[in-house]
């Protein structure tokens, strides 16, 4: 009961925390001097094709973009009464894309899910690395296991991840015969999910996966490593070792369980470092999530766009975060719910 | 086996006697709906005069009918290539750049005012209705001059001297479009990579037209279709450029089909094509072409695992190295090199128009320019960059062009850092500060900068080696890599300094192609944005031109437009480009840049060495993929 009670009031300040991220959001997208529109007709009016500002004048006019900042801010969040009346991101109206000239729930559509699936297929793949690696080299550590692990690690850190991707695509397609790009075989693109289908994905995700884990799952492991070797010099284990406790069963049962906070709480890191770190890979990989578009609509100014996506970013980290809070929650029992009660 | 049942057919085919127009064969692709009653068998599928290509006059083999084509492209709404790729126009270039007609059978000019087109009879849209002139009625009468479709009224390509033309139809199939002007650009304009299509498929647009239908249906179709009205929609679905609407009845070789992806996009060949080779196979030979859209940084790699039948675009000569490693690796394909048909790989615009005064002054005079252009080690940049391919040298006409002047090409253009030395020392740019830069009169450094659109890699290695170069000139070069559209805005506003483009689109003018891009008429040529404008808007923006050479381009440019003379324009040509090389405009590096393009091993009929240009060329355009065809092994040809 103590949970749900947690677990609603984690959600609350969730929503709290996203409704002042869309104000910065909006802030932020507005800070550049001029929008899409107003570009465009500068640039029509230089060439004198007034057919042309006659349209955008009157979209500047349909999507309120006349109006003082705060008043476009509710519009679009569908607090206050646009030229259409309440219809914003509460009514389920994620507006319009000048650049694509499409409402934006049609050109983000898939790429929402097919990004939560990317970053979902990254993470997992971060901690099956990470988990087992990291405990290794702590287990083994000045030996080579640890060196070798590190030196994996520290080159995952190290290299730029499109190189990764480049590098990983080439040799991956001479000797596997992996594919190039996308996130599956063209022609189940806008067909029913299928055996086939999933299969297409699943091989189709091995590259990105790795891409944009390394780094992380590097990073993970030695954050692992360290705290392990804390506990490891600690008499507890000592003593463990002293009553004869098989080693695989006394590393597991005791060090483990102490270095596993740090390594719970991680995922509120990670999650948003990978999805906006994703943003690029995808661009560099031609991977159909929402990265190329966010790319394409903040180079052009496409306000609407760009600031839903943004918004779908925050929303992913948030969760994340929020996810992490509750584990930890549960896994460690010194952490109370309501610490300020006691 | 099969081999021999084909040389025996095609020994019967030949034994013939040559008749006029081939006997049609059936195309496999649609035999189920020709056998189910679906569609016409192919000889009622093209019009009665069909365009039979001469395939042996252009040393092209024949071909079989089959096989889908892939190529790709990196931007969804690049899908409109294969309306550049397909290149059915009404007339278009052939491949010595010269008009024919092509969609049409024949057409008549009289004084360049009067155009008579001849449409083919029994011509048919790909979805089998017929092509006749009420189609170009249509346009005209309830597109062009309608004012909720066209609030400014027919486009540039049906006006002469700003006046409209007059346009009937004496018979279903003669258009007679008549200008009170002569407008010479009529015909090039229907040529070209993207052209304005003065036709619309009637049959179908009908249904979305306010003048066709009743008030309750407008209203019904506006609100189930969820628009703003009926124009947006018209004008949504009937973008014969665009090819985003599968829909929409097309001339063009290929026709697109819902696929139901962003990643692909899927064509099929036009069952009612208007080409056919002289054996009787109707053109398009390949059947099916698969658009892919991928990631630009994966064009290449792509390329390299042999995913592309056919593939330029996307492609730089940086790429060379990957795509000759994956043909030794064993990929099918093979690496060709053909010429970029701009008049210049790189070329510097210093703007005449830039905002700071002091810089302006400098900017505005020819020798300033011209020793920039000195100091240029362009045999360097070459042979870093291109392996020595490319043609150094100013901006000027290619050697294919009637124009090409070796004068023009090496004036002003030879690397040379005593005598620009010499020339900036006499402009009164003597003074230096510590570090060796000349000092502007008010005593600032002369930091020459040079903005970007950041695409191009080759662009920022070759002002790399340029700073070098122009260092010891006195000049201190500053590279700004910018954003394409932020690029342009800033000269369009006139506070860029100087920036690097393309040269001419056109590298390879003949006398009949207008010399409007050497005169100040366009801001896109960033010299002079701002007289561009000026000439554009017809004085309500920018600057009028007040530089007497410039003036004489403008002159010059309104001269050719009133004559018809092919020996007067070749001489206004030769002077256009005369004045550019002198004046140095535009500081042309190189051009004929070797652009790699992939060669299915298996595609066949496809130039060794061809011309990338966009206007004229359209890319692959002018080089008729249409005749492309597939042979699994290369001795199996059909033989001639």
């Amino acid at each position: 009961m103590m949970f749900v009670r947690y677990a609603g009031y984690r959600l609350l300040t969730m929503l709290l925390t996203l409704a002042v991220v869309s104000v910065l959001i909006f802030i932020i997208i507005n800070l550049p001097p001029g929008d899409y529109l107003s570009n465009q007709i500068a640039e029509l009016r230089a060439t004198g094709q007034a057919e042309g500002v006659a349209k955008a004048e009157f979209l500047r006019k349909e999507y309120a973009l006349d109006r003082p900042l705060w008043q476009q801010y509710l519009i679009w969040v569908g607090a206050f009464p646009g030229p259409q009346g309440f219809s914003g991101l509460l009514q389920g109206d994620f507006g319009w894309s000048f650049e694509f000239d499409a409402p934006v729930a049609e050109i983000v559509g898939d790429a929402l899910w097919l990004t939560v699936l990317v970053n979902l297929a990254a993470v997992l793949f971060v901690y099956l690395v990470a988990l087992p690696l990291g405990v290794l080299a702590a287990a083994r550590s000045s030996t080579w296991v640890d060196y070798t692990t590190a030196f994996v690690g520290y080159l995952g850190l190290a290299t730029p991840n499109f190189l990764l991707a480049l590098m990983l695509f080439y040799y991956g397609h001479k000797y596997l015969g992996l594919p190039i790009g996308g996130l599956m075989a063209p022609e189940f693109e806008g067909e029913p999910m299928s055996f086939e289908k999933v299969r297409s994905i699943l091989v189709h995700l091995i590259v990105p996966t790795f891409v944009i884990g390394t780094s992380g799952a590097a990073g993970m492991m030695q954050r692992l490593r360290a705290n392990m070797l804390d506990e490891l010099s600690k008499p507890y284990v000592e003593t463990g070792i002293a009553k004869g406790l098989a080693p695989t069963r006394l590393l597991t049962k005791y060090p483990l369980r102490m270095a596993f906070n740090p390594f719970v709480a991680d995922i509120g890191n990670l999650l948003p470092a990978m999805v906006s770190g994703s943003v690029l890979v995808s661009v560099v990989l031609g991977l159909q999530t929402i990265g190329p578009a966010l790319l394409t609509a903040l180079k052009s100014q496409d306000q609407f766009l760009a600031a839903f996506v943004l918004m779908f970013v925050a929303l992913l980290t948030l969760i994340g975060t929020m996810i992490s809070d509750l584990l930890l929650v549960l896994l460690d029992p010194r952490i109370r719910y309501g610490a300020r009660e006691g | 086996m099969f081999n021999r049942l084909i040389a025996i057919i095609t020994a019967a085919v030949m034994a013939l006697p040559a008749f006029a127009q081939p006997v049609v064969l059936e195309s496999t692709y649609w035999e189920a709906q020709v056998a189910n009653g679906e569609m016409d068998r192919a000889a009622l599928r093209i019009p009665g005069t069909p365009l039979i290509v001469d395939l042996e006059a252009k040393g092209r083999m024949f071909g079989t009918q089959g096989g889908t084509l892939r190529t790709m492209v990196t931007r969804s709404k690049d899908v409109r290539q294969m309306v550049v790729y397909g290149y059915a126009r009404l007339v278009g270039y052939d491949h010595n750049y010269a008009l024919q007609p092509d969609i049409l059978r024949d057409y008549e000019v009289e004084d360049q005012r009067k155009f008579t087109l001849h449409l083919r009879p029994g011509h048919r849209w790909s979805d089998g209705a017929p092509f006749t002139s009420a189609d170009f009625e249509y346009w005209w009468k309830h597109v062009a001059q309608n004012e909720e479709l066209s609030p400014n009224g027919p486009p540039e390509v049906m006006r002469s001297g700003g006046e409209i033309a007059t346009v009937t139809f004496p018979d279903a199939y003669t258009v007679v479009i008549e200008f009170s002007l002569p407008n010479p650009v009529f015909l090039q304009s229907l040529a070209g990579a993207s052209p304005p299509f003065i036709y619309r498929p009637a049959h179908y647009l009908k249904q979305f037209h306010v003048d066709f239908n009743t008030a309750d249906a407008m209203a019904q179709m506006i609100r189930s279709k969820r628009v703003r009205g009926w124009a947006p929609l018209h004008n949504k679905l009937d973008n014969m450029y665009k090819f985003d609407n599968h829909q929409l009845p097309t001339l063009q070789p290929w026709m697109p089909v819902n696929a139901g992806g962003s990643s692909r996009q899927l064509f099929v060949r036009n069952p009612y094509f208007h080409r056919v080779d002289a054996r009787g196979v109707q053109l398009p030979y390949i059947d099916v072409v698969e658009l892919g859209i991928v990631g630009s940084g994966l064009v290449a790699a792509k390329s390299n695992a042999g995913e592309s039948d056919l593939q330029a675009r996307g492609l730089d000569f940086r790429d060379v190295s990957i795509l000759k490693k994956g043909e030794t690796d064993g990929a099918a394909y093979k690496t060709l090199l053909w010429a970029n048909g701009a008049a210049s790989q790189i070329a510097i615009y210093p703007n005449l128009n830039f905002a700071d005064p002091i810089w302006r002054d400098v900017i505005r005079n020819p020798r300033f320019r011209r020793a920039l252009s000195m100091g240029i080690d362009r045999r360097m940049i070459n042979r870093a960059l291109y392996f020595g391919l490319g043609t150094e040298g100013g901006m000027t006409a290619l050697a294919q062009s009637p124009f090409f002047d070796a004068s023009n090409l090496s004036k002003w253009a030879v690397y040379d850092p005593s005598t620009a030395n010499a020339m900036l020392d006499e402009m009164g740019l003597n003074k230096r500060d510590k570090a060796g830069y000349r000092l502007l009169s008010d005593g600032r450094p002369m930091e020459f900068v040079i903005e970007t659109a950041g695409e191009r890699q080759e662009v920022e290695n070759a002002l790399a080696i340029i700073t070098d170069t122009w260092r010891d000139i006195g000049i201190k070069l500053i590279m700004r890599p910018l954003d394409r559209d932020i690029l342009r805005n800033r000269v369009f506003s006139g506070v860029t300094m100087a920036s690097v483009w393309f040269g001419w689109d056109n590298g390879i003018p003949q006398a009949y192609t207008p010399p409007g891009y050497l005169a100040p008429t366009d801001q896109v040529f960033f010299a002079w944005p701002k007289w561009g404008q000026h000439h554009q808007t017809r004085g309500a923006a920018g600057e009028p031109v007040d530089m007497e050479p410039a003036q004489r381009l403008m002159d010059l440019n309104a001269a050719w437009a009133i004559t018809d003379d092919e020996e007067t324009r070749g001489k206004i040509w030769r002077e256009m480009l005369g004045i550019h090389a002198n004046q140095q405009y535009g500081i042309g590096i190189l051009s004929e840049a070797p652009q790699p393009v992939v060669v299915s091993d298996r595609l066949r009929n496809v130039p060794e060495l061809g011309k990338w240009a966009w206007d004229p060329g359209a890319h692959f355009g002018i080089h008729r993929v249409d005749e492309f065809y597939f042979a699994d092994d290369p001795h199996a040809e059909v033989s001639q």
